[in-house]
């Protein structure tokens, strides 16, 4: 048990380590610019805009579900324009950022990592090495490039269409005028939202393309290898949107609180 | 190639888009105004509360514009700076207040004609406080929020709470039938000393009959002295004058007779009156330790269960008694052998 520990922990730290190295030597390929350019697009496409849709529909019934929600928790005395509140903070800083990027996490986390591993496994990534193209400059940074444009993108759509959804689930289903749902969404407004959720997105598009990038690097074996890796990659991907957004919320929201 | 550039058009579109739509949507939500003209005003506070920059300014209930900059100025003052939409006229002599515009803490600063101000003295000195006040600026003041508001209500709260409590403490059973003996006492003594005035007063009466008669007497004298002494120096029988000091003895000795009839009745009077307090007093002693629940009459009164005792032991004292006519036998055992 107590090697198994010892394992596990340094699994992690490795982890953390290769993430580091992937990070740094990816910062050191971005100059070279004409190897990475022609696939930034390419890859924007792939992870943002073929991902628009799955980021629209959950933002669209998590907007429905947060306004019934809001009007079933505030009863007696709460005045029902907070229900607008509720759904634009809650949409704007945290659902729309953590939900898509979760969701995003499976899609683009998991598809980079099986790529990338395909590659590997089949000495693709070799052949580049070969032929002097770097890797990480063909592979990495474009896929973190576009990570890190292309998530915010995507969440900045859903916030704009969970916040609509809230606002037409509050006049249909709820009987609240588009007066009131407005005032309760413009009371406690802030620009300072919008830009904590588009931050925090742009960093779990980053953590998801690393991981996933790493993960594929790491893959070994054949395709039993190359599925283990997408696999991590997702878990992973997971748990660092989660500590990511656990980490902006200390580093923002603790300090404004004060 | 083709690929490529649809890449391109693609991606470019999503973050045009994408941006449209936020910079849009927070614009929308912020109420920005965008290119219109606002005008500039000022106003001086001591103290401005929970006020924040982008909070309306209201005039007449009315949103007329937004508080643009909150700044720290000179000799303890601090200046706010909003933005009235344009064509809003201010009012007559225009005052600054900042006061909250909900329960959930949001404040808002309201522009009001100086005569419209609540009569509040806190508030009426900080608008009078223009000693070294910035120039170009209106006088402002805070108007109480409901938190102080119920923090006041609160304290009378827990005074009223706390006279009701002494109040209820002071005024118990005890004291309310107390309270009712000693009126029905009052009523008594009242009674009593009308009663008294009454005969009193006819003893006077009939006093004062008497000196009026006693003093007719005495004219009637008086004037047949002034006759005698009319006719002394022509009258010469005997016998008149001494008729005269007759008269003028016995007028003299019931006058006397009438006097100490009035002492009498003076000092009758006053002991009445002193046997009058001292039974008020007896009976106000008796009445309060009969209501304490002294005494035999007072435990008899106030303690029930002296009562229900002394009811239970007749009761028991009957039962014992029909037993022992029923079954003398149980009583008395007669045993020969």
């Amino acid at each position: 048990m107590i090697e198994t520990v010892g394992r596990v922990t340094r699994e992690a730290v490795e982890a953390f380590g290769q993430a580091g190295k992937l990070t740094a030597e990816a910062a050191r390929s971005s100059r070279d610019f004409k190897t990475w350019w022609p696939n930034f697009t390419q890859q924007a496409r792939k992870l943002g805009v073929d991902s628009l849709p799955i980021g629209i529909l959950i933002a669209l019934f998590t907007g429905v579900v947060l306004a019934l929600l809001a009007s079933y928790s505030f009863t007696g005395w709460v005045p029902r324009y907070l229900v607008g509140t509720l759904v634009q903070k809650t949409v704007m800083m945290e659902l729309a950022p953590v939900l898509t990027g979760l969701a995003l996490a499976g899609r683009v986390g998991a598809n980079i990592a099986a790529e990338i591993g395909t590659m590997r496994v089949t000495e693709q990534v070799d052949a580049l090495e070969t032929l002097s193209f770097d890797p990480i400059a063909y592979l990495v940074v474009p896929r973190v490039l576009a990570g890190i444009v292309m998530f915010p993108v995507v969440v900045g759509v859903a916030m704009f269409v969970g916040l609509g959804a809230g606002w037409v689930a509050s006049m249909t289903l709820l009987d609240l005028s588009s007066q009131e749902f407005l005032k309760g969404a413009r009371y406690f407004f802030d620009a300072f939202d919008v830009r904590y959720g588009l931050v925090k997105s742009a960093s779990f598009g980053f953590a998801v393309t690393v991981l996933g990038c790493m993960n594929g690097l790491r893959a070994r074996g054949g395709a039993q290898g190359v599925g283990a890796s997408a696999t991590s990659a997702v878990v992973q991907s997971a748990v660092m949107i989660l500590v990511l957004d656990a980490f902006w919320a200390m580093v923002w929201l603790l300090g404004r609180a004060r | 190639m083709k690929g490529t550039r649809s890449n391109d058009w693609m991606v470019g579109l999503a973050i045009l888009g994408a941006m449209v739509l936020v910079v849009a949507s927070t614009l929308y939500l912020q109420q920005a105004d965008l290119g219109e003209k606002r005008t500039g005003i000022s106003a001086r506070f001591r103290d401005v509360g929970n006020l924040q920059v982008g909070n309306v300014v209201v005039i007449r209930g009315v949103r007329s514009g937004k508080v643009r900059s909150i700044e720290l100025a000179e000799d303890g003052w601090v200046l706010v700076d909003m933005d009235l939409d344009e064509g809003i006229r201010l009012p007559v002599d225009p005052v600054a207040l900042i006061q909250s515009s909900s329960l959930l803490g949001e404040f808002q600063a309201l522009i009001a004609a100086r005569s419209g101000v609540p009569h509040i003295r806190e508030v009426e000195t900080q608008l009078s406080d223009t000693l070294n006040a910035p120039p170009q600026a209106l006088p402002g003041a805070v108007l109480p929020d409901i938190a102080q508001l119920t923090t006041v209500a609160g304290g009378i709260a827990g005074n009223v709470a706390s006279v009701a409590e002494r109040v209820r403490t002071a005024f118990d059973d005890s004291a309310a039938r107390e309270l009712r003996t000693s009126i029905r006492n009052f009523t008594t003594l009242s009674h009593d000393l009308a009663n008294a005035v009454r005969k009193q007063s006819r003893n006077l009466d009939s006093i004062a009959v008497d000196v009026r008669s006693s003093m007719d007497a005495l004219s009637q004298t008086s004037a047949s002295l002034r006759n005698t002494a009319s006719r002394v120096d022509t009258a010469t029988s005997g016998g008149e004058i001494a008729n005269i000091i007759k008269e003028t003895e016995l007028a003299t000795a019931n006058l006397r007779a009438a006097s100490a009839r009035i002492n009498d009745l003076m000092i009758s009077l006053e002991r009445s009156e002193s046997n009058l307090r001292g039974v008020i007093g007896k009976a106000d002693s008796v009445m309060g330790k009969v209501n304490r629940g002294e005494g035999s009459l007072g435990l008899l009164i106030n303690d029930q269960s002296l009562y229900r005792n002394s009811d239970s032991l007749l009761v028991d004292l009957r039962t014992l008694i029909n037993d022992f006519r029923k079954d003398p036998k149980r009583y008395f055992a007669l045993r020969v052998f």
